[in-house]
């Protein structure tokens, strides 16, 4: 029999033990959310990076034997001129069709632990199919696009080339995710500042870097060299009212609610973002953190393209994001702290240009 | 915005007949037709208003309500004679490697895809400011 000073005995060191691992805990999410300097792209081990593989990679991106009916290729949404986005509210779609979201950035999307604003691939591999055969992006079938590629005898080599197989929808993929890969930022005032260059922010950089890690609480889920917590966030953004009545646009929805087995496809009349993928309760209108890496250029934001400038995102995120939300507070943010803020995301956060050009196709 | 900023505006249309859509290259050719007739403004409007019904008999029922010459339109339509202007405009379309409808150039600057009206507004406002600069 355990007396009761033995019991309490116990219970203290459990309790002790508790809380060193709560302490450890903190101690590392505290440590995690902080800026650091953007390291070279991850390279997964199955898929190694060759510059003939980015060449092919390239090609593959600016092909547009990708789509259906050969009006869009991967460059279309994601532009290079308009840092590899279409710079629309809606992401362009198949012809006749209409999306539904905001095309985001390629740049820097090496860094990704999911792709998409409801997160559903794991790899830029798995992501590349997506679009190719989705009904209202490129709308092609992708076993058909394995010949339209392998008529073509320069890809035909060069896959045998680089893989040492015939082509095959896994290896385009590979090859375009190889490329998307090399669309990283570079030399952003952010990563000069943070490796010790302390003159390369301005004064109101500076300031305003202070209030995205402090009074913003942006850093909350804008951490680490990629900008983002890699999470999923019901912000409740509002709807895009452009949008909600167009009849393409809800075919679109429904569409997305229909593959992803949601039971009342048909009367679905918001984006459920993540959820209609996992109908997981905290994914109820949640979409993937964005990084904020290049965000000068990549306007207009959110899933749905709703806010134009940063202003308009700033003001957002400073009343306490959208009406209901759950994890958003007010900031009560000055005007100048509003306007240092956005010094600090147009000015640290925006490396050079990619001078990414077309390649001759083929 | 055409009637906004009258006399600072100019806009061009150029066709580009979506190669898969059943009547869209008919629907051209009516287009080129009501422009020979001098209405190519407000068949433009009927089409896009009753698109897609885009058939040889819808075109020419619009053709009718806008008073253009029938028997000429008729004809017009029928031995495709707007495809010397319909294929020039492809082929510049080609050289510009545009292939995504709409698709705007605003004094060079490319615009693809459909964009509200607030949109071109500020594009077309700050480059009647940089007009006035030069």
């Amino acid at each position: 029999m355990l007396r009761k000073s033995n019991i309490i005995f116990i219970l203290s060191v459990f309790l002790i033990i508790f809380t060193l691992v709560n302490i450890d805990g903190f101690a590392s999410d505290k440590k995690k959310k902080k800026l650091e300097p953007l390291p070279p792209p991850p390279i997964p081990k199955d898929n190694p990076m060759t510059q003939e593989k980015v060449e092919l990679g390239k090609k593959l991106f600016f092909d547009r034997r990708l789509s259906g009916d050969g009006t869009t290729s991967c460059a279309t949404c994601h532009d290079p001129e308009k840092a590899f986005t279409d710079a629309a509210e809606i992401s362009l779609s198949y012809p006749t069709t209409r999306n539904f979201r905001n095309a985001p950035t390629l740049i820097n999307i090496a860094y990704a632990s999911s792709l998409f604003w409801d997160g559903r691939a794991k790899t830029l591999e798995e992501q590349a199919e997506f679009p190719i055969m989705s009904a209202f992006e490129m709308n092609q079938n992708l076993e058909f696009l394995e010949e339209e590629i392998r008529i073509v005898p320069e890809y035909r080599e060069a896959f045998k080339k680089i893989f040492g197989q015939e082509l095959n929808i896994k290896l385009i993929a590979k090859a375009i995710a190889a490329f998307e890969r090399t669309l990283f930022s570079r030399n952003a005032p952010i990563d000069r500042y943070l490796k010790g260059d302390k003159n390369a922010l301005s004064e109101e950089a500076k300031r305003g870097m202070e209030i995205f890690t402090g009074k913003g609480k942006c850093i909350e889920c804008h951490y680490g060299a990629y900008m983002s917590d890699q999470g999923f966030h019901a912000l409740m953004v509002p709807e895009n009212p452009k949008y909600m009545n167009e009849p393409k646009f809800i075919t679109t929805r429904r569409y997305v609610a229909k593959i992803n087995k949601y039971p009342d496809y048909m009367n679905v009349k918001e984006d459920l973002g993540r959820y209609f993928k996992t109908k997981k309760k905290q994914d109820y209108k949640a979409f993937k953190t964005p990084t904020l890496r290049e965000v000068a250029k990549t306007a207009p934001y959110m899933h749905n393209g709703i806010f134009k400038s940063l202003d308009e995102v700033i003001d957002f995120f400073n009343k306490g994001g959208g009406e209901g939300n759950k994890v958003l507070k007010p900031l009560n943010l000055t005007e100048y702290e509003k306007k240092a803020l956005k010094t600090f995301l147009v000015e640290a956060l925006t490396g050079e240009d990619l001078q990414i050009k077309p390649p001759e196709i083929p | 915005m055409v009637k906004e900023l009258e006399g600072k505006v100019k806009l061009v249309i150029k066709f580009f007949p979506y190669r898969y859509r059943d009547y869209a290259r008919i629907a051209a050719e009516a287009a080129v037709e009501a422009w020979k007739q001098g209405k190519f403004a407000e068949m433009h409007e009927l089409l896009i208003k009753n698109s897609p019904r885009l058939d040889r008999e819808s075109l020419i029922s619009y053709a009718k309500e806008l008073n253009l010459d029938l028997e000429r339109f008729i004809k017009a339509i029928d031995n495709q004679e707007g495809a010397s202007i319909i294929e020039r405009d492809l082929k510049l379309a080609k050289e510009l490697d545009l292939y995504v409808t709409p698709a705007f150039y605003i004094n060079g600057i490319k615009v693809l895809g459909v964009r509200d009206y607030d949109y071109f507004k500020e594009i077309i406002l700050k480059e009647l400011q940089n007009a006035k600069k030069k």
